[in-house]
């Protein structure tokens, strides 16, 4: 599979990246378990086999030290808080702070506020506006794909934005995530499938005291495509992934 | 290929994924895809990818980047015709 090389980043992004990494990694023995304190004891929600995940987890990234991408599906806003939760303990990552995965969350909901702006700085977060400014997107991805190929952790929703049908929706895969799993050399993919028992469709917030359960596998997927259309092929391998677990999650609740 | 040619074959691609006609009508290089015609930014790959099929060209993922209006599709494929 071509590699396309990845888009040199300014040396002023390059230095806020770095920055921001590190007033997180700073602010994380504060930030990480309040995250999870507000998870589980004020909203709480509990994860079916949450050791099972973690040690999944644990198990990917000591495995090979590599580039790795997250990518899940999307139902409600907090997911990749939850999807963070679930793959780590707070103390595996202040010891592997590189693991804590950066997020791309939607400008006008997270960064909307002052405190917000901080709390998401905090939590290794890079604010986008979905469908907003082209320059600013590809900007932003260079960004992710740059932590990413430090091999830090990125979480990206193939899907973008949270399933409007309730399930994953192979037809809107975007090619963001081909775009960057085809600039980092040996990069892998870690799916992960998380549910909310009472999650039917799309929310803002899983319900009080929700059970999730899901998956997690990794994946390396191949294209013989060039170009566009790689990336495309790409990101709907990986949302096929999904669609699997999907289908076993569904198929284990018989 | 002229011009023309592209640019009633690149609005004949176009229709199916736009989401306000009105704009569409009045439609010209100047028409913005996203903002004018209501194109979802995640179709706009697919919009891409259906050039890419019917000039028979190769389109980088950069290059998606350049495409904002009618006009800079219509180059873009121009160019890569040759």
């Amino acid at each position: 599979m071509a590699l396309r090389p990845i888009a040199p980043l300014p040396a002023g992004a390059r230095q806020k990246l770095v920055l921001q990494r590190e007033i997180s990694r700073l602010l994380s023995p504060l930030a990480i378990p309040i995250m999870g304190i507000a998870l589980r004891c004020v909203l709480g929600y509990r994860i079916e086999n949450l050791r099972g995940f973690r040690r999944e987890y644990r198990r990917i990234c000591l495995e090979r030290d590599g580039p790795l991408i997250i990518c899940a599906n999307h139902l409600t806003m907090i997911d990749s808080c939850v999807i963070a939760w679930a793959l780590g303990s707070p103390w595996w990552y202040f010891r592997h702070f590189r693991t804590l995965p950066w997020n791309l969350p939607e400008r006008s909901i997270f960064a909307a506020t002052r405190y917000r702006r901080m709390a998401i700085y905090a939590l290794k977060c890079l604010p986008v506006e979905r469908g907003g400014n082209r320059a600013e997107i590809t900007e932003v991805l260079s960004r992710l794909a740059h932590a990413v190929s430090n091999h830090e952790v990125a979480l990206i929703f193939p899907e973008a934005g949270r399933s409007r049908t309730g399930r994953v929706d192979l037809n809107s895969a975007a090619s963001g995530v081909g775009r960057i799993y085809r600039c980092v050399p040996n990069c892998r993919v870690v799916c992960v499938y998380l549910r909310g028992d009472h999650q039917d469709g799309y929310s803002g917030m899983p319900v009080r005291g929700e059970r999730f359960r899901g998956s997690v596998s990794v994946i390396e997927p191949k294209t013989n495509y060039r170009g566009l259309r790689a990336s495309r092929d790409i990101a709907r391998k990986i949302a096929q992934r999904l669609v699997e677990m999907e289908q076993e999650y569904f198929d284990d609740r018989k | 290929m002229d011009q023309t040619e592209i640019f009633e074959r690149v609005v004949k691609i176009l229709n199916p994924y736009v989401k306000n006609q009105e704009a569409f009508k009045g439609i010209s290089l100047a028409t913005h895809i996203l903002d004018d015609l209501k194109v979802n930014s995640a179709r706009l790959v697919d919009v891409v990818l259906e050039f890419e099929d019917a000039f028979d060209i190769e389109i980088d993922d950069d290059d998606v980047d350049k495409v904002e209006t009618v006009g800079n599709a219509v180059e873009l494929i121009e160019a890569k015709i040759g």
